[in-house]
């Protein structure tokens, strides 16, 4: 596997033909293509078989959990539907109503099976389609964690890269400090402050509330969740833009950077053929793990700008006891998680094909 | 070690900061002027003599609130780092030494826990087994066990690798000793990092619940409670957030130097990625003489 790597692939068959070969050569060289084409197959198979095989026993794991707060809580419909009126006969029919009183295993079962054709059961609370509500209100929170993403990713790249380009110098510093002073900052705060600025004190944004763009076109759409996001994404954006920093930084350093100099290819080459390519691995890795803060995150920020997102509906739910609806929106929380984190394993494979080899 | 911290600057400074919120935490009650539940005067006044920080919606003195505030906040913190300390360091020290199929399960449980969004577990989970501060303070403690766990294991690969280790156990030397001559003291900077880390966090996370009304609920003061019914009544009083916010950032800041004087100190990378060795633990008993 690791010979292959060091070969960048433009290099291969063509170069490794030596000029005496004469008829020989074609064949030779298609050969030579044949393995380069076949080991890239198994490379970019490895790439998205490796990160699921970590992945898989995650999701187990945590569907396990999650099924086992019921058990945990001790909470039960009867006293969700009763409360004060509850009778042992009553919680028992009730309980033989919801399937409780079946064997754990049986439980667990038939709940996991429902997860894998997309069923989250019903809610304690209203006998509601769990699925429903979550698919209404995950489109808030993915919007909102989405847009936290964007800003995070691309506000972490643009200062982290500039930090890069000047090391040292005024511009690196005020960056580095800038981003010091945002980790330190609670998203909560952060949300607080924009309320207080953008909303209440200057009137540009709205403080709360959410309009679909089919309701009320992009335009409205961005202006309700733009201030959510923004204080979701600071934290994001500091560690990007730290991660990029010393990335590139290093990067940089390296010995091909500086035959890449002395061959005279022009700066912006250098950067993103040379640079960018070599220095950007560990700043995904960053972004992977940031992932499960923008999604969990949301459980504050939506209550802070009045989102009625899943976050908010887990904590509603939590709050009542109403734990089919709690687990559905961990589960889906997690599977979106670790979706994430495969995709972004796949793209890393792809962009350092080191990262495939190691760790 | 401590010595070589406060000889910093920003150690220093961080110290002297962090002593200040620590003896709030502790003596808030008996420094707070008027009682935290009880109306003082005018609702949402600003500063003045009488309330030097002014008063919230139903007049209770918010200085006297955020005092009262203080140790809950800050002791909650402590308690969360040391059950993540507890429930993370040690099966992580233990990874490297009990076997393959250990290693292996716990490291899928360390994976399972770092893939779960962090808040919509605490909240959620603490609110279905009871809703209150320790069940808050168990459930936080064990999300971020994984940063102790994978801090304790890195540095424990390290030494367990090591020649004077070997050299150790060629001499003769017990795992207990091995563990404390050699393994504690490399493990233990690392872990402070940590620990500071996760002191940070630790509050955070627990001012995001009190915010939310998990664990602890309003009338009991809280930063986070009380921000949250800041934000309330912001068109009032705008600059009202100010005080609770600017108590956990300077917490949070402290704390952030501290961990950074440390590591500067101890010349850790502070990176707690996975080792890119394979466990191989020295065999820890000498081969029996032949």
């Amino acid at each position: 596997m690791s010979t292959i790597h060091s070969t960048p692939p433009s290099l291969g068959p063509a170069s490794c033909r030596t000029p005496g070969e004469g008829a020989n050569g074609a064949a030779g060289a298609a050969k030579a293509a044949a393995d380069l084409r076949r080991l890239q197959a198994k490379r970019i198979a490895l790439g998205v078989l490796k990160p699921l095989g970590v992945f898989v026993p995650v999701l187990l794991i945590a569907t396990f959990v999650t099924f086992l707060l019921r058990h945990i809580s001790g909470l039960s419909p009867a006293h969700v539907k009763l409360g004060e009126n509850a009778t042992p006969e009553l919680v028992r029919q009730i309980e033989h109503e919801w399937g409780l009183d079946r064997p754990f295993i049986v439980q667990y079962l038939d709940w996991f099976g429902g997860i894998l054709r997309g069923d989250f059961g019903e809610s304690w609370w209203n006998g509601t389609s769990v699925t429903e509500i979550l698919a209404s209100r995950a489109v808030i929170s993915l919007s909102v964690a989405g847009l936290a993403l964007v800003i995070g990713v691309v506000g972490g790249f643009v200062l982290g890269t500039l930090a890069a380009l000047f090391p040292q110098s005024f511009l690196d510093r005020a960056i580095t400090a800038v981003a010091t002073f945002i980790s330190v900052l609670p998203p909560f705060v952060v949300g607080v402050a924009l309320i207080a600025v953008f909303a209440v004190t200057l009137h540009w944004l709205p403080a709360a509330g959410y309009v679909s763009i089919e309701d009320g076109g992009v335009g409205l759409w961005l202006s309700h969740i733009l201030l959510p996001a923004v204080a979701l994404s600071l934290d994001t954006v500091a560690d990007v833009a730290r991660q990029m920093r010393v990335g590139l930084i290093s990067a940089y350093r390296e010995n091909y950077v500086t035959g890449a100099i002395v061959r005279g290819l022009s700066g912006p080459r250098i950067f993103f053929v040379h640079v960018l390519r070599n220095g950007i691995g560990p700043t995904l890795t960053v972004i992977g793990m940031k992932f499960p803060n923008l999604l969990g995150g949301a459980v504050v920020t939506e209550a802070i700008f009045g989102l009625s997102g899943f976050g908010q509906y887990a904590a509603d739910s939590a709050l009542r006891g109403d734990v089919p609806a709690v687990q559905g929106a961990l589960v889906v929380s997690i599977i979106l998680v670790v979706v994430f984190n495969v995709a972004v394993n796949i793209v890393l494979n792809r962009v350092t094909p080191a990262a495939a080899r190691g760790v | 070690m401590v010595k070589k911290v406060l000889n910093l600057p920003a150690g220093r400074f961080a110290a002297i900061l962090l002593s200040v919120i620590l003896v709030l935490a502790i003596f808030g009650r008996i420094l707070a002027p008027y009682d935290p539940l009880a109306g003082t005067g005018q609702p949402l006044l600003g500063p003045s003599a009488a309330n030097w920080l002014g008063t919230d919606y139903v007049g209770r003195d918010v200085l006297s609130r955020l005092l009262y505030g203080a140790t809950l906040s800050i002791f909650s913190a402590v308690q969360v780092a040391l059950i993540g300390l507890l429930v993370g360091a040690i099966p992580g020290i233990l990874s490297v030494y009990l076997g393959k199929a250990y290693e292996w399960a716990s490291l899928r449980i360390i994976d399972t826990l770092i893939s779960i969004p962090f808040l919509i577990f605490a909240v959620a989970v603490t609110a279905l087994v009871g809703n209150g501060i320790n069940q808050a303070m168990m459930v936080v403690g064990v999300l971020v066990a994984p940063l102790f766990f994978r801090v304790a294991r890195a540095a424990t690969l390290n030494v367990s690798s090591s020649p004077y280790v070997e050299a150790a156990v060629l001499s003769g030397a017990t795992l207990g000793w091995i563990i404390r001559k050699h393994v504690w003291e490399k493990v233990l900077p690392p872990i402070a990092i940590a620990l500071a880390n996760t002191l940070g966090a630790g509050l955070v996370v627990v001012a995001s619940l009190t915010f939310l009304g998990i664990g602890v609920q309003p009338p009991e003061p809280t930063w986070g409670g009380d921000l949250a019914s800041d934000l309330k009544y912001l068109p009032f009083k705008p600059y009202a957030p100010l005080f609770p916010s600017l108590l956990i950032m300077a917490t949070v800041w402290g704390l952030n130097l501290l961990a950074d004087a440390i590591r500067d100190v101890s010349g850790e990378s502070g990176r707690v990625l996975a080792p890119r060795t394979k466990a191989v633990p020295a065999p820890l008993q000498p081969e029996p003489a032949k």
